[in-house]
Parts: structure tokens; C-alpha cells; sequence
């Protein structure tokens, strides 16, 4: 499989032989220019991206805003985007011929409410089409190169490659990514950074290009879980515009009840209940991740932690489920790219049949969309058809609610956000899973993944083997390549995911 | 969610029960007629259903009211106006409806240039109110009872007008998003006749909740028609569906074209039903045409819309709104009747005034001389459409409009004067009583016989006469000839007065003065 996808890189890479020619540099321009220490920062920063680029393909188009003028938690930090989060400085291309020459009239919330806490945004980064894919190859801009060693152009996972890539490879300090099954977890895993996919509604989607409105979450690719959370706390707010932004009350008692349980305690790890879900050890899992794993269950019991085993009996079937849901969603968000507000427009050929719309929207949207994408959404355009949609689409919509129903049984906090939480049976805190790189086929890998996003639970995905072979291009052995680890929470529990994945990274770096 | 949808589709198959009994009608005679109405009303709220757009009226400018939102900008997500459900329950209250608790949004899918997004945001599964009535008394039709079998919110789509010379579509986003109410009766009406009457009390209900304009002229109602037609004591045919009827005599006329396409398909094709259908109306021939049969009928691929949620609806909202529900038509109409029992004899012009909006508040005494209001409401409200401008926004009060009347009534100013003033007072907008104008205008009018409140020197009773005398100085031949008997140019010297009076004469008191004059010289 490693090397399947290297192949395909290969390949890929043949047609877009230079993918840094996509980027629309014009550095200085129009602009003011920046004054002092700030301008030698902000030009350091875009050299840095324009350096690293041409190789690993991480960044789309570099932002020419002057640095920003206010100050704020997140001043000094530079962060790049996600191109499938709207941005009124930069075009928004979902990396997809459909929006190759878009550009939103507005700023995501998310992206307002950085600018607003002093981030530098130094530009949007590469994708898979719509957030669709696990390795972004899927691309108009190209696939995203892994930058632990670019000459051996492995994937750098997906759907937000480009975030993750940006942060491996030092051209930006943070990333906003989007996670809808494992696009900022899987990443994060491939590239040896930290990402974060907080739970469901409370980052704003408005701005977020819908990939799938029910799992979108807006995730924080960093190099490590301080970055993270600074970046978290500044955009993680309540947002009128975006209806299923978690409300401040739920917010609030949420937070109290982590505070009084939790965080006074003391040491986080110590005491803290660990399970380990038995369902997500896959017979394709290697050897070498299941030894990384262990040694991770290992240093958790060595600091006080309680590790016990449980079971989430509905997980085999979290990945039918996602794919029903996801593709079904996709085919509804995606009807609305027919060229006729904006994006692109293919005219009919001569002799096509104008009088039904749809013909004349189907020329458009065959050429604007990728294979990828145009498989998802005849996937979900069946499964919502009147004939398929009691089998397809509510079936899933059953399976989803026992994927929740097993999480809210095994955690010890209660799901403020969820409708019933009358069946909570107290057993652990948190659960652990594990994420990996290699041996799965790209959709087998979403299978430890999906369950969290189902059932809009906060994951962090941290690097495992860091210490091993840190530097880039060094050794040779197949276990030098980053490999993550996940930790899952209940519904809110975001800064206890945090805490939990810090505590980790500074023991592994003792 | 699960269970109702199940439920719709087992029902597919019409189980009937019919509650009215079969009546022959001599116009089809030996065949019974069934027809159910979808209306679709846009509701009269500040903004869209979903976006923070202005509603848009018919005159502005194409796409001046759009928000990225309405123009299925990608990034952007809806956010459901109260407002629009708070109308949208007065409304479901006032059709005796209950109301769910619990309710929810769907999209359904299809392709066409007036949807920017792909699909249109309503309420497939899990309607906002159900199982309501509607009773339709009217002066001339018997009184009879249809049953609401649902209302749902959702979106109204945009506006596309083809040319055919160059085969391009025009958009015209304005009303993209607008909120609409879509009421569905059950197939409870029996006639053509009926099925106006049931629109005509249904707009009636509309405008006096404040719900909508319910106006099918300009847009804001519009009916889909279901019309099935069978043998007497057969069970019901097969339905045929009429999109997009505009007026009610337009949907009237597509029910008698329908019945008779339908009965004349079952007698030449025995044993076989009506193929179902959508069709069209053809407003020129007054025929319906074939838009699709079933076969081709679009999946439209519903599906809970992830944004939206569940809307849940409080026991104490929805009886909030039942509290400060604004009277029903029909209840004003026993008001007035029952306090002022004269109006009983002018019954059309009670009607015409419940129909605009706030009728209700139009003050009257009761003084039944003369026929002052309904000539009166007819030219305000042609007034009003002449100047585009609604009733509600009318800028007349009740107390201005109802002293008009009186001074109608009582003879103070003339009918001509009063139109005259109406249209002043629409023009100079003013708070200023009809009387105070009226006397500034001079047009007080002109007696001819002598009254306390104009005794004095310059009295309108010897200023008209001195108008008719200066006439028949200004008019000798005239004269001369009336004079000889020849009584038709008698009609030219009182229209000289008139014109010089300048409509504060009565041409009758005219016409005796100068006769008087003429012959007692």
C-alpha cells in the first residue's frame, strides 16, 4: 500500500510537473508595505513558503495582506488556511476545476476571528476536491508531497494535506483544516503533527464549504497542543450565523463539569480512565503501529492512568455508514455548482438539448468536478432516491445514532449536546484509538476515524514516534515515517483531549 | 421522521371517505367531481425565511434584494426567520390546525434556474401544523366545511423569464428565499364554484391575520389545482394535477376544462381511468395542456436538511400567538352586522372592506341615505391599484375615511366632491379632517334651498343662484330655444352651471332652479 501510494503520487505528479507554478505569487504589490522587524517577519515567512513549495506543493496562493495591525492572543503567529474555508482576500478553490477562478464575497468566521486575535494569515492551503479524500491526490493544484522526505514523494494524507504539509515542513506556525471522517487527524498522522478535530458546532462552519453540513468540523493543525489550543480557545466561539454553532449555555455547562471533575484534580493522567476500544485493532494493522500503540497505553499506566478495555460494538459498521451519510449530503451541498452565479460555466456543445435544465447544467458540472467527486455524489444521489432512501439513507441515519449510543455508554461525562443522555452507564473518561499510515486501503483507513466524527465527538491526533527519526530525510528504516495516536472525548471534553495529548508529548519528549 | 414517512407512503392508495354527499350538477350530469387545492401563499414578513434579505415587492429592480445566502453562495448557511413562523401559525391557529410540537426542515432536490442551490428548504416530513378546517360561507353558494390537511414553511424560488428569440433565461433572484406557507386542503370540494369559494375565504383569512398579501395577481398566492372526476357512486378517478394557476377565475376555468377533458377520456376509453398527469394552464385558449405524465414525474431525492435541525415549538409560544390572534373575517363580519344591522342591505361592500386588510377599523354610523360607501370604498381601493399602493399602506385613517362617508351621507359635499377629495387626501397625505379640506377646497356644496349652516351673505344657496343666472346671461340662444318649450338644451345650460360650481352642485336642483328661472322671467 506504501508503496501504492507513492506510485500514484508518481503518476499524478506527471501531469502537474510543476505544481508551484499554480501559485499566484506577487509579493510587495499594491500593497503598503510593512515597516521594520514586522515587514523583515512577514517577508521571511512568504520566502520560506515560496522556498519549500515547489516541493512539497502545501500552499495554493500566498496571502498579500499587509501584517496585521492588531494585537491579540494569536499575534505573532502565522497560520495558514484551508482552501475550502472562504476567504474575501485570497480565491477559494476547493482545489477543484468548479471554483478555480472563485472568489467569496465574505471571510469565514473562523478566518475573521483569527485576523481579529492578531494572526498573520500567510496564504490557503492545498486539499483534496470539496475535503474528498484521504491522501490528497485528489487536487487541481496538484498532489501535496509529504514533507518528511520529499524524495521519496509519499502522500501527506488527506483531505487537508496541505495544512498538515504547511506545518511539517515550518512554512506557517498553524493551520485551520476541515475534518469530515479523518481530514485533519489523518494528516496530522502522515505529516508528525498535532491535529485537533473539536467536537461538532463549536468552531463556525460559516464560510466552511460544505463537504457534508452534519460531520463538517473545522479542525487546528499545529506542531504541537500549545499552538493548538492558543489557536482553539481564539476561534472556538458561539456564531449566530451558523445554526448548529453549539449554544453558549450548552458551551458553558459543559465546560463547568470538565472543570469540577477534571481539570482541579491535579495531574491530569493521574486516575484518569482510559479505554481502549477492542473493535478498532484491524487484522490490517502492522506490527509496527501496534508496538507504538502499546508503548503509549504503556506511559499512560506509568503516570497514574487507569486503562481499560471496552467495546463499541457498532464500529463495524461506522464506515458504510459514513460513506451512506457523507456521499448522501455531498450530492445535495454539491447541486448548487451549475456555473450560473458563479464558478465555472462549460457552454453545451451544438446540438445539445437546451430545453432541460439539467442538460445544460451537466456540461458544466462534468468537466468542473473530479473523479472523486463525481463518484461521491452518484453514490448519495442513489442513496437519496426514492427507491433506495429507506435502505440507504435512513438505515445509516439508525447506525449513526447506535455509534453515538456506544460512546455515550462508555463515557463518564455526560453528552450535553446530544438529545438523550438518559442511558449513561459511568465506566471510563476517555477513549484512546489509534491511527496509522500504512497497510490500509485509503477508505479502510477512515474506519478509525469515522466513529468519532459520527458521533461529533472532540479527536486529537499526536505524533508517537517523534523521538525516533525527528529529522527529515534521515535513515532508512520504514519506521522512521510519523505514526499518530488518537485520543477521544465526550462531546465538549475538547480541553481535556488537549491536556491529555500535552501530558503525552512532554513525556515522550523527556 | 421514520415513522411518518412510512405512514405517507402507505397512503399513497386513497383510502376515501367521503363526507359530502353527491349533488347532480346540470352541467355534467351522472358525474361526481373531486378537487383538493395546494396554495402556496408568501408570507408578509420583513425578511426571507432564511437569510437577512428585505422581502422583495414585484417593482424593485431584478436582484437589489440578495444575499450571498440567496444566491446558494457557497460558505453560507441558513438561519430560520421567526417572524416567518410566527405568521405561519397565526395562520395555521385561524385554520383550526394543531400545531406540532416538534417540526422539522427537508430539501428537495432538482435541477432548474430559478433554485441557485439545487434544492428548495421545506418541510416534507415533519409539517409545521395539520388536520385543520376551514368552514366557506358564502352569500351565494351553500355553506360547506374543507378539511387542511397540512401547512408547511418553505422557500419560493426565483424568478426566470425565457426569451424565446434568443433561448436565454433571465434570473431575477429578488424572491429567491422568500417565505411561503404551502396549505393543502384534503379533496373536500365538489365544484369549480367551490373551489373559488374556498380561495376567496382562505385569502380572506390570510389578510386578516397579516399573513399574507394573499394576492394571486401579483403572486403572492398560487394554487396547484388536483381535479379527478367519476361516475356517480364509482370510486374516485384518478387525479390530474393544474400547476400555477394565477387567478381564481384562471383556476375556476382549468377545473370546467379538466372535468370535461376527464369524463369525455371515460366515456371514449371504457373500463380504463385518466392517466395522471401534471398539467398546465393555458391562460389564451382557457385549456390545460400536458406538462408530464407519471412516468416522467422527477425524484425529488428529500432529505432532512443537516443545517436546520428540529424546530421546537413551546406550548406557551403557540398559545402567546392564539392569545393576540387579530380577529377572523368572519367574526368582524357578525360584529358589524350585529351592531350596525342596516349594513345587512349592502352586504358586497361589507365584503369588499374585509377583504382589504384592516376593514374593520373603518368607523360608520349606521345613516343609510344614499350609497356613499360603496361608492366611496370602490374608489378608494381603485384609487390605491391605480397608484400601486397597498391597503395597509394606505395613508387615510378609519376616522378620516369614515367622516368622508358621513359628509357623503348628509348632503355636505356632493359624491363627485367626495372622490375629488378622496384622491387629495391620498395625494397631500395629512391628518387634517375630510371637512377642514372639504371647506378649504370649497367644496361645500351648493344648496338650493336655504339652510341654518349657510345663512350668510355669500350663502351657497344665492351663489348658486347667481351661478345659474350668469349661465343663462352666458347661454341666449340657448335660452331663447328653451324658452320655445324645446327642453333638451335644458341638459347644456345645468352642465354650464355644473362646470362652473366645479362639482359642489346637485344636478338635479340645478336643473329645477334654472327652469324656475327661465320660465318664472
Amino acid at each position: 500500500m506504501r508503496t501504492n501510494v507513492a506510485r500514484q503520487l508518481n503518476q499524478i505528479s506527471t501531469f502537474h510537473s510543476h505544481p508551484s507554478k499554480l501559485l499566484e505569487i506577487r509579493l510587495g504589490g499594491q500593497n503598503s508595505r510593512p515597516s521594520g522587524r514586522t515587514q523583515s517577519t512577514w517577508r521571511d515567512r512568504r520566502n520560506c513558503i515560496i522556498a519549500n513549495n515547489s516541493s512539497v506543493n502545501a500552499f495554493t496562493h500566498i496571502s498579500q495582506l499587509p501584517p496585521p495591525s492588531i494585537k491579540g492572543s494569536l499575534s505573532g503567529l502565522s497560520v495558514a488556511v484551508k482552501d475550502n474555508i472562504a476567504t474575501s482576500f485570497l480565491p477559494t478553490t476547493c482545489s477543484s476545476a468548479m471554483l478555480q477562478d472563485f472568489a467569496s464575497p465574505f471571510d469565514a468566521t473562523a478566518v475573521q476571528l483569527l485576523q481579529k486575535s492578531g494572526a498573520d494569515i500567510v496564504g490557503k492551503t492545498n486539499c483534496d476536491e470539496f475535503g474528498m479524500g484521504s491522501l490528497n491526490v485528489h487536487s487541481i493544484h496538484g498532489p501535496v508531497v509529504n514533507p518528511f522526505d520529499v524524495s521519496e514523494r509519499r502522500s501527506a494524507g488527506g483531505s487537508s494535506g496541505g495544512s498538515a504539509a504547511a506545518v511539517a515542513a515550518g512554512m506557517c506556525d498553524a493551520a485551520l483544516g476541515t475534518d469530515t471522517g479523518g481530514s485533519v487527524r489523518l494528516p496530522a498522522s502522515y505529516c508528525g503533527v498535532v491535529g485537533l478535530k473539536p467536537s461538532y458546532g463549536l468552531i463556525s462552519r460559516w464560510g466552511v464549504i460544505s463537504y457534508a453540513d452534519s460531520l463538517d468540523c473545522v479542525g487546528i493543525l499545529a506542531s504541537d497542543v500549545d499552538t493548538v489550543k492558543r489557536v482553539f480557545d481564539s476561534v472556538a466561539l458561539y456564531d449566530p450565523r451558523d445554526p448548529t454553532s453549539a449554544p453558549v449555555d450548552i458551551r458553558k455547562v459543559t465546560s463547568e463539569h470538565v472543570d469540577t471533575k477534571i481539570h482541579s484534580r491535579g495531574s491530569i493522567l493521574t486516575g484518569l480512565r482510559f479505554g481502549i476500544p477492542q473493535e478498532y485493532f484491524p487484522s490490517e494493522m502492522s506490527p509496527e503501529v501496534l508496538q507504538h500503540t502499546r508503548n503509549v497505553i504503556t506511559l499512560l499506566q506509568s503516570q497514574g492512568a487507569v486503562v481499560v478495555p471496552i467495546s463499541l460494538p457498532s464500529t463495524s459498521y461506522a464506515l458504510s455508514c459514513y460513506y451512506v451519510l457523507a456521499s448522501a449530503e455531498a450530492s445535495s451541498n454539491l447541486a448548487r455548482y451549475d456555473g450560473v452565479q458563479y464558478g465555472t460555466y462549460v457552454p453545451p456543445p451544438p446540438g445539445t438539448d437546451i430545453t432541460k435544465t439539467s442538460r445544460v447544467y451537466a456540461v458544466s458540472r462534468s468537466a468542473g468536478f473530479g473523479p472523486e467527486v463525481q463518484k461521491r455524489i452518484l453514490l448519495g444521489t442513489y442513496a437519496l432516491s426514492a427507491d433506495a432512501f429507506d435502505n440507504y439513507f435512513l438505515q445509516a441515519q439508525k447506525v449513526r445514532q447506535l455509534i453515538k449510543d456506544d460512546f455515550d455508554r462508555v463515557f463518564g461525562v455526560p453528552n450535553y449536546f446530544s438529545d438523550s443522555h438518559s442511558r449513561r452507564v459511568d465506566n471510563a473518561d476517555t477513549s484512546s484509538q489509534v491511527d496509522h499510515k500504512s497497510d490500509l486501503s485509503s477508505y479502510v483507513q477512515d474506519v478509525l476515524t469515522v466513529p468519532a466524527s459520527l458521533a461529533g465527538l472532540p479527536a486529537i491526533s499526536i505524533p508517537t514516534n517523534r523521538t525516533a527519526g525527528q529529522a527529515m530525510g534521515e535513515g532508512s528504516s520504514e519506521d522512521r515515517w510519523p505514526i499518530g495516536v488518537s485520543i477521544v472525548g465526550q462531546w465538549g471534553t475538547d480541553s481535556v483531549v488537549m491536556a491529555v495529548a500535552s501530558a503525552l508529548e512532554g513525556l515522550q519528549r523527556e | 421522521m421514520f415513522v411518518r414517512r412510512v405512514v405517507v407512503r402507505s397512503c399513497n392508495f386513497r383510502h376515501f371517505h367521503d363526507l359530502r354527499a353527491y349533488k347532480e350538477d346540470p352541467r355534467w350530469p351522472g358525474w361526481q367531481v373531486i378537487v383538493g387545492i395546494e396554495t402556496h401563499a408568501q408570507i408578509k414578513s420583513r425578511r426571507k425565511l432564511f437569510s437577512d434579505s428585505l422581502t422583495s415587492h414585484p417593482d424593485d429592480p431584478p436582484n437589489t434584494k440578495v444575499s450571498p445566502f440567496d444566491a446558494a453562495f457557497p460558505g453560507t448557511l441558513p438561519k430560520l426567520n421567526s417572524k416567518c413562523v410566527d405568521l405561519a401559525l397565526r395562520t395555521a391557529i385561524a385554520l383550526k390546525c394543531s400545531v406540532a410540537s416538534r417540526c422539522s426542515f427537508d430539501r428537495k432536490h432538482y435541477f432548474y434556474s430559478d433554485l441557485p442551490s439545487g434544492y428548495q428548504i421545506t418541510q416534507q416530513y415533519a409539517p409545521l401544523a395539520s388536520n385543520g378546517e376551514l368552514e366557506i360561507k358564502l352569500q351565494d353558494i351553500p355553506s360547506f366545511k374543507v378539511r387542511i390537511k397540512q401547512i408547511q414553511l418553505e422557500q419560493d424560488t426565483a424568478k426566470s423569464t425565457f426569451h424565446p428569440r434568443t433561448s436565454t433565461s433571465k434570473i431575477d433572484l429578488n424572491r429567491a428565499g422568500t417565505g411561503l406557507m404551502e396549505i393543502v386542503s384534503e379533496p373536500d370540494l365538489r365544484s369549480p364554484e367551490e373551489a373559488g369559494a374556498y380561495v376567496r375565504t382562505l385569502q380572506s383569512v390570510l389578510r386578516a391575520m397579516g399573513s399574507s398579501d394573499g394576492n394571486m395577481e401579483l403572486g403572492s398566492l398560487r394554487c396547484d389545482v388536483n381535479v379527478s372526476v367519476n361516475k356517480k357512486g364509482n370510486p374516485p378517478g384518478t387525479r390530474c394535477e393544474i400547476k400555477n394557476l394565477n387567478s381564481v377565475r384562471f383556476m375556476m376555468a382549468a377545473i370546467i376544462h379538466e372535468i370535461r377533458r376527464q369524463s369525455e377520456f371515460l366515456l371514449a376509453n371504457p373500463g380504463q381511468s385518466v392517466p395522471q398527469e401534471t398539467r398546465g394552464f393555458d391562460e389564451n385558449t382557457f385549456e390545460t395542456f400536458r406538462l408530464r405524465s407519471k412516468e416522467d414525474a422527477p425524484d425529488y431525492r428529500y432529505m432532512p436538511d443537516p443545517n436546520l435541525g428540529v424546530l421546537v415549538l413551546s406550548k406557551a409560544r403557540v398559545e402567546g400567538i392564539q392569545r393576540d390572534l387579530p380577529a377572523l373575517p368572519w367574526e368582524t363580519r357578525a360584529r358589524l352586522l350585529e351592531k350596525y344591522p342596516k349594513l345587512t342591505s349592502k352586504e358586497k361592500s361589507l365584503d369588499v372592506l374585509l377583504n382589504v386588510d384592516n376593514g374593520r377599523e373603518v368607523g360608520y354610523d349606521g345613516e343609510d341615505s344614499g350609497g356613499a360607501i360603496p361608492v366611496l370604498t370602490h374608489e378608494l381601493l381603485g384609487q390605491l391599484a391605480a397608484r400601486k399602493e397597498s391597503f395597509s399602506a394606505n395613508p387615510l385613517t378609519s376616522e378620516q375615511f369614515g367622516e368622508l362617508i358621513d359628509l357623503v351621507q348628509n348632503g355636505t359635499i356632493t359624491g363627485t366632491s367626495g372622490k375629488y377629495i378622496l384622491r387629495h387626501m391620498l395625494s397631500n397625505p395629512s391628518s387634517r379632517r375630510p371637512r377642514e379640506i372639504a371647506t378649504e377646497l370649497q367644496l361645500v356644496a351648493l344648496s338650493s334651498t336655504p339652510s341654518p349652516t349657510s345663512a350668510s351673505s355669500s350663502s351657497p344657496t344665492s351663489e348658486l343662484h347667481a351661478l345659474c343666472k350668469s349661465a343663462i346671461a352666458d347661454l341666449p340662444s340657448e335660452v331663447a330655444a328653451l324658452r320655445t318649450g324645446n327642453k333638451n338644451v335644458l341638459n347644456k345650460i345645468v352642465g354650464h352651471v355644473m362646470r362652473k360650481s366645479r362639482g359642489r352642485a346637485d344636478a338635479v336642483a340645478v336643473k329645477a332652479l334654472v327652469e324656475k328661472i327661465v320660465t318664472g322671467e
